[in-house]
């Protein structure tokens, strides 16, 4: 039972309508789960190494930090549309167990690193698991190095994209984002200059952060404007990374959480948002918005808190223009205003809410530590509210990540336990 | 591979009229407006739809400049547009806009339909409802 016990329409009236997409209605799950172990691969370009083992050692590190043995883990979480993830099979064949495990592919990265704390709060209170392992890796940088495909291949495989837009050349991903930067430049000034501000900060971050796979590369705003555009107005500085690397955690009550080795870190509030339209983006009413705008009233609702009192933020940064559009979609400033709130080193770690600043992707973002697609947002942000961060934001109480697919988007509130 | 399929059930009369020199879109003939993209059944009334001939004047909802680096899919690069046509407000039309410079772009100027071969680095060509910016014609 969730500490507030609000009612779907209680979070449906506070959380509000929208006329071009909606909220997922999450039932109220606030203070019934924590964070009570993470774990980690190394994160880095081309490995060698696939998926399924990434995911195992992620696990493993994961287990191990919470304080437990495998055989305590009866539930695992994992990504539906990514390759080469892990099964409870391959769970049992690595590490010698043989409980029951609860199995959803409603987990992973993206908006499932996010949603999979709703999940996984809902089987706790059915009791069908007590610790529940979510996971995702990625070996996409060893799959571009093999020519074994890239993240824009799915495009092909959906029929209207294949048919409506493939052939016009509006794809890959970087070539939509250029599409949505340049409407948004055009309706709120948005200069290039400013929108250097998110890549700067993030690799600022990544130069002092020991995993981040851009470490030794810094990037000045005079760097990045010297860069040619790879789709106007995007610069490759704009673009993800592609990376191979993995992480995982550990879901159990909060009331567990508390007996085992580390701090918890408490689920506060989850949101869910879907454009109308989806998958097609192309086709979106507000093409200078995500549905961050739809998930974030909902997640802080549930946490009976508001965007003003976030201390740090991990937003997903497939490029700068979605982690700006979130930051506006979660409530942090107006919409329009993004460009001009992001400067003067608001986003920096160094920069906490008592001096006006939001620490946003305090490890380098999909930017700048590694693309992969969220799970180690929230990695950071669990590091973040145990006080055990490179980048330590000061009195870290309250955090929230902002995940994306494009048409989907999720919001996850997390407190220091 | 970015060639389009003319006989695909669905999507395929789109590209047969374009070879024709026609922009169609699904159109549910009950309730007067554009289904897009296609779907079985007017989402609305359930009716059946069919494809309808648009006049082709439309507005520039966004565009971008894209280097052969970033799609090597054309030779060269090219610029890939959302468009709003007049005929049908409510929905976007992915398409590339021809014979213009970059700088003359704005969001949301008027452009004219102009039909064109597209030619993919790998496959045939195919003739595609293509836009460029609206110009008044100064004749004699």
């Amino acid at each position: 039972m969730s500490v507030s016990g609000q009612s779907l329409e209680q979070l449906v009236r506070r959380a509000g309508y929208f006329d071009w997409g909606s909220a997922v209605p999450l039932e109220d799950i606030r203070g019934e789960v924590a964070i009570a172990g993470i774990g980690e691969t190394p994160y880095s370009g081309p490995s060698g190494r696939n998926a399924r083992d990434l995911c195992l050692e992620a696990v493993a590190a994961a287990i191990a930090d919470a304080g437990l043995q495998p055989a305590d883990i009866d539930g695992l979480m994992v990504s539906k549309g990514i390759a080469d993830q892990i099964t409870p099979e391959d769970f049992h064949a690595h590490f010698g167990t043989s409980q029951p495990i609860w199995f959803s592919r409603e987990g992973g990265g993206m908006i499932w690193a996010a949603t999979s704390a709703h999940a996984a709060a809902q089987a706790l209170r059915r009791g069908e698991a007590r610790h529940i392992v979510n996971v995702f890796a990625v070996d996409w940088a060893s799959r571009r190095a093999d020519g074994r495909g890239t993240p824009g291949d799915w495009h092909a495989s959906e029929v209207m994209k294949a048919h409506f837009e493939l052939p016009f050349g509006w794809y890959p991903q970087p070539v939509y984002f250029a599409t949505f930067a340049r409407r948004y430049m055009h309706e709120f000034g948005l200069t290039e200059r400013q929108l250097a501000a998110l890549p700067v900060a993030f690799r600022r971050h990544a130069n002092r952060h020991p995993g981040a796979v851009m470490r030794e590369k810094s990037l000045s705003v005079e760097d990045y404007l010297d860069r040619a555009p790879l789709a106007d107005p995007l610069r490759m500085e704009d673009c993800c990374l592609i990376s191979d690397g993995g992480a995982a955690y550990v879901y159990t009550s909060v009331e567990r959480a508390r007996d085992l080795r580390q701090r918890p870190v408490i689920v506060e509030g989850v949101g869910r948002g879907i454009v109308d339209g989806a998958p097609y983006i192309s086709q979106q009413k507000q093409i200078t918005a995500t549905p961050q705008t739809f998930a974030a009233p909902w997640a802080f609702a549930m946490a009976d808190a508001n965007p003003g009192e976030l201390d740090v933020i991990a937003v997903y940064d497939c490029f700068s223009i979605t982690a700006l559009m979130q930051i506006e979609d979660m409530g942090l400033c107006s919409k329009g205003e993004g460009g001009h709130f992001i400067q003067d080193g608001r986003l920096d770690f160094d920069r906490p809410r008592s001096r006006g600043g939001i620490p946003c992707n305090t490890h380098g973002g999909l930017l700048s530590h590694a693309y992969v697609l969220g799970i180690a947002h929230v990695v950071e942000l669990v590091k973040q509210l145990r006080g055990e961060a490179v980048n330590q934001v000061e009195n870290a109480e309250l955090a929230a990540y902002a995940g994306f697919t494009a048409d989907e988007g999720s919001t996850l509130v997390l407190r220091r336990g | 591979m970015v060639q389009p399929d003319t006989n695909d059930p669905v999507t395929g009369p789109f590209w047969l009229a374009a070879s024709e020199q026609r922009l169609v879109m699904s159109w549910c003939e009950r309730c007067d407006c554009a289904v897009w993209y296609p779907k079985p059944a007017c989402p609305e009334c359930g009716g059946l739809l069919h494809w309808k001939t648009l006049s082709g004047d439309a507005t520039l909802l966004s565009w971008t400049v894209v280097s052969k680096t970033m799609n090597p899919s054309f030779n060269g690069s090219y610029i890939p547009a959302l468009v709003v046509p007049r005929d049908a407000p409510g929905t976007r039309l992915v398409t590339q806009l021809v014979d213009c410079e970059p700088a003359e772009l704005v969001c949301d100027m008027p452009l004219a339909l102009r039909f064109g071969m597209l030619q993919p680095r790998e496959g045939d060509p195919y003739m595609a409802p293509l836009f460029t910016p609206f110009r008044l014609r100064v004749g004699p």
